[in-house]
């Protein structure tokens, strides 16, 4: 039986224009830093998952899982908390210095949010939440048909998966908290969106990186021609994100963690952009298959010449110099090339632009790249 | 087919909000004089002549011209008293000097007396009806409201289609039913409008969030005679299929989170999604809901208890920047 512990702590976010912003998360034990998302939650189909809350902050936090059945907390059914008539929490809460121990045994494989539900107009935005991936009861990774998201013969099959959870930011109602200053919604201006916690260019940095000890999560979603490519979103923010990637379209094969099939009937569907509602969630497979085009069948296209070439403004690029997959050429003068192999590079953002910024400055923000390599190792893409 | 006649006027009354009293216009029944927020709930069933009066109201009138659309009904006929046109007529987008001045024909409160809006109700489903003139500003001060149109049978017992929403085979049958009906409330405009005067909505900033015209904790008070009659609270036993039929009236989109539950959704825009040759029926935890739009959710909770039903947009679970309040509810269940 999974035991999970959640401290929620607060912290200090670093930005790529070097913000440093003050946020509250959930760390993983009472040594560990906040971060943001909160750990991710793997547990399985069936299995009682406890997750024991300790609150270090200075107000009352609780933990609400949408989607789960018959939560308890401290042994009985979770029930709002109320503090002289007035609603304080959704569910019940762990005061400051306290703890709250919740029991759920999920029904449904799927991928969920856990956040908080105490003053969840301020708590929520400042980072009390994380993703919640139930395995089904049937999950084998290492058998291909019982590598699902939802089971075996839900045609939910995976090869390499990865959890994206979007967010904002605003850094005025963050240091406003940190002020002790009251959280006025209607001031709400965000100026920064995470995918992981992270803002783009960040988010293409890998997980667990020393110099972002609240920001363990990458984005980078990395694959082989072919594979599929589970990706999850999350939408743990207030605000509604319509998000594609580039170079294939995705078929939704669940919302909400509830699979899109009843009975024998697939639902699932193809689109090229999801709205990731505030705390929704979709699941969908992405599979990337290449024209065929290698340097002893090239494209019919000659390259211009070197040197008209231009790569932008940022002065640095994720391309290989070359057309072809797993082939290095040569990049302008004066640019950085930040490829591999040769490995094709495509975006994965927020089809509303001014979210892939950091505070106005293109690029950044809720933006992160699909990477499709020539060969890539098998540890890549697990959760 | 019965013919369901309704008689609506518009009048300005107040909206109470849980820290103060707004002005707003309302639609209202005519006998009872007053008006409210939403409108009074128009029910039919398939099949039945709807016939709508918009009456000018003599004494509490909002002063500028008005009209009623019916988003989702086909063939929407009017006539005018009394200068007619007198025999029905489709409506049309009405203009002045090239300028459109209303998405449909209006009442004129300078002349007119009534403008009667029939249609047949050929569709079950729920529906909003609403302001077509100065929408931007009419529906924001209040003038919508909602036309449940039932299938045949829904009220007999027996019948296939008894306590069903959409009828027998579209996964529509339920033991509760809940209105739900969405919307925000920028309470400076409402302070500010005047009639046949222009409001900048770019100024639009709404302060108030609400379900069926209430912000929490108003919402879970029971239905009453003000003039926000309809509470928001549910209450079921253990098992029961609730229906929540939710309709975002309101300009801003909306996240309903279902309290932790996961609820199959059944129709989308009153289109059933079971049909007899597909069930395209799924779950959901929450449901984001744009301008207009509609959703039938079954939910059928198995542990008693208490449940807060709130849009998942969390800034608007405020009142005046303060928890809990705005667009949020409750479900008990025994």
């Amino acid at each position: 039986m999974p035991v999970i512990n959640l401290w929620a702590k607060d912290g200090y976010l670093s930005t790529p224009d070097g913000n440093s912003i003050y946020f509250w998360g959930f760390a993983k034990s009472e040594s560990d830093p906040a971060q943001l998302p909160g750990p991710y939650i793997i547990a399985k189909q069936g299995e009682t998952v406890t997750v024991n809350l300790y609150n270090t902050l200075s107000e009352p936090v609780s933990i609400t899982f949408p989607g789960q059945p018959g939560v308890t907390a401290g042994g009985q059914p979770v029930r709002p908390q109320y503090s002289d008539g007035k609603l304080l929490s959704f569910v019940n809460h762990a005061e400051p210095g306290g703890m709250m121990s919740y029991n759920f045994t999920p029904t449904n494989p799927g991928t969920f949010i856990y956040e908080s539900a105490t003053n969840p107009h301020k708590q929520v935005p400042m980072g009390l939440y994380g993703g919640l991936v139930i395995r089904p009861a049937d999950f084998k990774p290492e058998i291909k048909e019982y590598k699902t998201a939802y089971g075996a013969g839900t045609n939910t099959e995976f090869d390499r998966e990865y959890l994206l959870i979007t967010g904002e930011i605003d850094p005025y109602l963050h240091r406003a908290v940190e002020n002790g200053k009251p959280y006025l919604v209607s001031k709400y201006l965000p100026r920064y969106w995470t995918l992981n916690g992270r803002c783009a260019p960040d988010t293409m940095l890998m997980d667990r990186v020393d110099y972002l000890p609240h920001q363990p999560y990458g984005s980078m979603v990395m694959g082989l021609p072919g594979e599929k490519i589970l990706m999850r979103y999350v939408g743990a923010g207030i605000e509604n994100h319509p998000l594609h990637p580039h170079g294939a379209h995705t078929r939704v094969v669940a919302v909400d963690g509830r699979l899109l099939r009843n009975g024998s009937i697939d639902l699932s569907y193809k689109r090229f952009t999801v709205l990731v509602g505030a705390g929704r969630t979709c699941d969908q497979i992405y599979q990337w298959h290449g024209l065929g085009y290698t340097p002893q069948n090239p494209i019919p296209t000659t390259l211009p010449n070197l040197r008209n070439m231009g790569v932008g403004d940022a002065g640095w690029t994720m391309w290989s110099g070359s057309p072809y997959l797993g082939v290095k050429g040569d990049i302008p003068v004066g640019v950085v090339s930040y490829n591999e192999f040769g490995e094709y590079y495509f975006m994965l953002h927020s089809h509303e632009e001014l979210q892939i910024t950091n505070w106005g400055e293109f690029p950044g923000g809720m933006m992160t790249m699909v990477a499709i390599y020539p060969s890539l190792s098998p540890d890549v893409g697990l959760l | 087919m019965a013919i369901v006649g309704r008689i609506l006027q518009a009048a300005v009354g107040s909206l109470s909000l849980p820290d103060k009293s707004i002005p707003f216009w309302g639609f209202g029944d005519v006998f009872l004089g007053k008006p409210q927020n939403p409108g009074p709930l128009i029910q039919a069933t398939v099949g039945d002549q709807l016939i709508i009066w918009l009456m000018r109201n003599f004494i509490t009138s909002i002063g500028e011209p008005l009209s009623i659309i019916f988003p989702g009904q086909e063939n929407v006929m009017v006539r005018k008293i009394p200068w007619g046109p007198f025999i029905y007529e489709p409506v049309q987008p009405q203009y002045r000097s090239g300028k459109m001045i209303s998405l449909t024909n209006y009442l004129d409160e300078k002349q007119d007396i009534i403008v009667e809006y029939s249609f047949t109700a050929t569709k079950p489903g729920i529906y909003l009806y609403e302001s077509g003139t100065n929408p931007e500003k009419q529906v924001q001060m209040g003038l919508y409201g909602v036309i449940v149109v039932r299938p045949q049978g829904f009220n007999i017992p027996g019948h296939p289609n008894y306590m069903t929403a959409y009828g027998a085979g579209t996964n529509s049958g339920y033991d509760v039913e809940k209105i739900l009906v969405l919307s925000e409330i920028d309470s400076i405009m409402h302070n500010d409008v005047l009639p046949n005067v222009y409001y900048d909505m770019l100024k639009f900033k709404p302060d108030y969030w609400v379900i069926n015209g209430r912000s929490y904790p108003d919402t879970i008070r029971g239905d009453n005679i003000s003039s926000q009659p309809y509470g928001s609270q549910i209450n079921c036993r253990v098992g029961q299929r609730v229906l929540l039929r939710i309709i975002n009236a309101g300009f801003q989109n909306h996240t309903f989170y279902l309290g932790g539950f996961a609820g199959r959704i059944v129709a989308e825009d009153s289109f059933p999604l079971k049909t007899r040759s597909l069930d395209a029926t799924y779950e959901k935890t929450g449901v984001t809901l744009g301008s207009g739009q509609r959703i039938d959710i079954i939910l059928t909770p198995t542990t008693p208890g208490e449940y807060c039903l709130y849009d998942r947009e969390y800034h608007h679970l405020v009142n005046k920047d303060q928890f809990p309040g705005g667009m949020m509810t409750r479900i008990t269940v025994m």
